[in-house]
């Protein structure tokens, strides 16, 4: 068998088959990897980002400079050093502390809940949307032109010749 | 030269003549649209000139005066100072509401001016009338604002150097950035008023067949190009000034740029289906209303105080205004659309789901929904405050988990669409087209794996870059082939470069926000610490001080090389710190130095925090490649294509309908 042929067959089925089970070694592999334990400064870091600053207009306890913020990453710190609590717990510590205004994540009950379930009703809404779209475009041919109708749009084009203005490429 | 005290009169002046201009300018071209009369329609030139004249004397006006610190005006007193540096006095003009009003006012006066010019051989035509009518009437609209809610010329009584004539905030005169970030943003937000504008026209006149996307293309790409280098950037000048080592935070003001954009994305490519094939003409309309109105509801949203955010530097009055202007384009939009209801059906239709222009119509699905959820988020704290009474905050753990599998699933589409045919695509061309790109996201993620990358979300993000970097690169290798350098040229091709820029854009937002490491150091002069591979000593630290500021500054050594030196500034006007950060930057990694309150020159103590962020220069050189490729588009390729050329879908003979 040629090379090109051969490579004409691997792109087949072969081919396919091989870079599925590569693919899904590699994420299988690289997303249970074991990294090691996140140093406190990390801990620190990425439960200051989950939490905004309570007296600024919109920035996290993680971009804010002013000293609620350090105080509540001292906080926070002071939480991750010294205790055995959780991320999730220590974001649940510093919410009472400093007010539910410290809280960026919406909660997934009450009034609240919305903006989350909002989003997937529009999601599943869009794909039936989208389903029923193909489906009469599939089927949508109900009109046949008629003689007229061709002379028209050829007379149209004839007309349109001379006038055309630079169109573009697609 | 003028009394200092005429500014204030030269601009209200300039203001009412421009109103006045563009008004009468737009009921000019309606009565001659309306009697048919051709000399009227020239009539409406010297409006149109007269309305950029009074914009740029205006402008002109506001920037003599705070050159001159002419303190008898109320925004010079907000945003001037004696000690501003000259260049960012010259930007303190979009440094306020009032000022960045001016600045769009001109922008859309000077792209009215050009659509006059460029259409000025066609101008009774009613299409481009109507256009030029709309685009006056929204020229009026903010003339009026500039004339009302939001005067920057309104006169105040002698300053009181104790409260006032501070200088603009001290995150806008701090860096470079400041001088282009908003201008390139402005001319993106502007620039779809012009396709907007034939829109409507195309609905009054009751032409919404193809003619109209053909004027507007370019027109859609060129503020498509500018709003996307207009965000970039924002996120440059974000990693550049406020000091926490990120580029994008979702704050409001972000999020009020990136809606245009999103819609605004979703139109280029849906246009191409309308073009092609006749479809989606209401969807393409209503996407063009929504970009447009987007930008109106965003500078509402940001610019109102309705919503909090540290780059609104604004609380203004406009917001009922702005409010108005939003629901009046709007109801207007909506009410023609409906009006023209009968002549927006689409003739064409979808063969297969598997093709181009099901690709193009998933990817409007996904970027709409994108901008919904992002809008959501945005407006969601005052539904909640509006209806039980309480403040929440909505950020970047909402915006991150929402958007991340739009985003995915945004990364593969672009890998697959460039290989689909129009109409129908088999398994056969599929399995051929895809590939060497699939391979290519397969060594992508390999890769990445071998180099230590983690976490199923970066390691798909990379591997669906590598897919889809592949089959852009296929596209442009079989173009360049082909045509030679005319490859490159053309929309499709040109849109190859600009989803590279893209993928650039994703893998180095994907790498930085996921893998980097960051520590805080208190380190003594001449000591060295080590993190990440990488050793900091600490050479020097020492205060410095300025007209405008007092501070500190360390000058740390990164492996024994080179010194950078962040700084801590006080503006002592404001009171305010601005942490001024140092990056060593390369095309692998940057180095992002900040010094910390804690700080002491009089011990040798420097506070240290170290950020080590992968591939941040991949955004930088992403946003680059997205505005060459956007050049690359709006050149014609050789395959050009008359607007008359048969666009709309094939429609089967007779005997195929009933014989086969």
């Amino acid at each position: 068998m040629s090379g090109a042929r051969a490579l004409q067959h691997a792109k087949r089925w072969p081919g396919w088959v091989l870079l599925v089970l590569v693919v899904a070694g590699l994420l299988a592999y690289g997303s249970t990897k074991d990294v090691g334990a996140r140093t406190p400064e990390e801990r620190v870091e990425e439960i200051s980002k989950q939490l905004a600053c309570p007296i600024c207009d919109g920035e996290t306890v993680y971009e804010s400079r002013n000293t609620a913020s350090i105080s509540i990453r001292a906080e926070i710190r002071a939480q991750v050093t010294t205790t055995d609590a959780g991320d999730d717990e220590i974001i649940a510590y510093i919410v009472q502390q400093f007010g539910a205004q410290t809280q960026l994540l919406p909660r997934a009950s009450g009034f609240e809940s919305l903006v989350w379930v909002i989003p997937s009703v529009a999601l599943v809404c869009a794909a039936v949307g989208l389903w029923f779209a193909f489906r009469r475009w599939r089927t949508a041919v109900d009109t046949v032109p008629d003689e007229q109708d061709r002379a028209l749009v050829a007379a149209a084009l004839a007309a349109g010749d001379g006038a055309g203005e630079a169109g573009d490429d697609t | 030269m003028l009394a200092e005290g005429l500014n204030g009169f030269l601009g209200h002046s300039a203001l009412i003549v421009g109103l006045a201009a563009s008004l009468f300018g737009a009921m000019a071209m309606i009565a001659a649209i309306r009697t048919r009369n051709p000399r009227l329609v020239r009539t409406v030139i010297p409006y149109g000139w007269l309305a950029l004249v009074a914009a740029v004397v205006a402008v002109v006006a506001m920037e003599r005066a705070l050159i001159t610190r002419d303190w008898s005006l109320a925004y010079v007193q907000k945003v001037g100072s004696y000690d501003t540096p000259a260049l960012f006095n010259f930007t303190a003009l979009w440094s306020a509401l009032e000022g960045s009003i001016l600045l769009w006012l001109l922008l859309l006066a000077m792209y009215t001016a050009i659509v006059m010019r460029r259409y000025r051989a066609r101008l009774a035509d009613p299409a481009v009338g109507w256009a030029l009518a709309v685009m006056l009437l929204v020229t009026a609209f903010f003339f009026m604002l500039a004339l009302g809610p939001t005067d920057a010329f309104r006169e105040a009584a002698a300053p009181n150097f104790a409260m006032c004539c501070r200088g603009p905030n001290p995150l806008l005169q701090n860096h470079l950035l400041v001088m282009f970030h908003p201008p390139i943003l402005y001319l993106g937000f502007v620039g779809f008023t012009v396709p907007f504008a034939f829109a409507i026209a195309a609905l009054v006149t009751g032409r919404v067949g193809e003619g109209w996307l053909v004027e507007t293309r370019r027109w859609a790409l060129f503020a498509w190009g500018f709003l996307t280098l207009g965000i970039v950037l924002g996120g440059w000048w974000s990693y550049e000034v406020l000091g926490w080592g990120g580029v994008w935070a979702w704050d409001p003001v972000e999020n009020a740029s990136l809606l245009p954009w999103l819609t605004g994305t979703a139109y280029i490519h849906s246009v191409m289906v309308q073009e092609r094939r006749g479809m989606l003409r209401v969807w393409n309309l209503s996407l063009l209303v929504a970009t447009f109105s987007l930008t109106i509801l965003g500078t509402f949203l940001t610019r109102s105080g309705v919503v909090n955010s540290v780059h609104a530097f604004s609380d203004g009055t406009i917001g009922p205004f702005l409010l108005g202007g939003f629901g009046v384009v709007l109801v207007v939009s909506l009410a023609l659309i409906g009006w023209r209801g009968d002549r927006l059906r689409s003739p064409g239709a979808i063969d297969s789901p598997v093709s181009r222009e099901g690709a193009f119509l998933a990817n409007n699905v996904l970027l709409a929904l994108f901008a919904f959820v992002i809008l959501l988020g945005t407006v969601f704290p005052l539904i909640v405050e509006a209806k039980e009474d309480r403040q929440i905050a909505v950020g970047s753990p909402f915006f991150d988990a929402m958007t991340r599998p739009i985003g995915l699933v945004l990364l593969f589409l672009m890998a697959v669409a460039p290989a689909l045919p129009w109409r129908k695509a088999s398994g056969e061309l599929l399995r051929d087209r895809l590939f060497w790109p699939a391979w290519c996201g397969a060594g992508t993620l390999a890769l990445a794996v071998g180099v230590g990358a983690t976490g199923w979300a970066p390691l798909l993000a990379f591997a669906f870059a590598g897919f889809a970097g592949g089959a852009a690169i296929r596209q442009l290798v079989l173009a360049a082939r082909r045509q030679g350098y005319r490859g490159l040229l053309g929309r499709t091709n040109g849109g190859m470069v600009v989803h590279l820029g893209v993928i650039m854009i994703a893998v180095g937002l994907a790498a930085s926000n996921s893998y980097t490491h960051a520590a805080e150091f208190t380190v003594q002069e001449g000591e060295t610490v080590s993190f990440a591979g990488h050793t900091f000593t600490v050479v020097d630290v020492y205060d410095f001080s300025d007209e405008r500021s007092v501070g500190i500054k360390a000058d740390i050594s990164i492996d024994g090389g080179q010194a950078y030196t962040p700084a801590i500034s006080k503006y002592t006007a404001f009171g305010m710190d601005v942490a001024t950060p140092s990056v060593k930057s390369s095309f692998v990694k940057d180095i992002y130095l900040t010094v910390e309150n804690g700080t002491k020159p009089s011990t040798g103590t420097a506070k240290l925090k170290v950020f080590v962020k992968p591939m941040v220069m991949w955004i930088w050189i992403g946003g680059l490649l997205c505005g060459v490729g956007t050049v690359l588009a709006a050149f014609p390729g050789r395959n050009r294509r008359r607007p008359t050329d048969a666009v709309s879908a094939p429609v089967p003979l007779e005997e195929e309908i009933a014989g086969v």
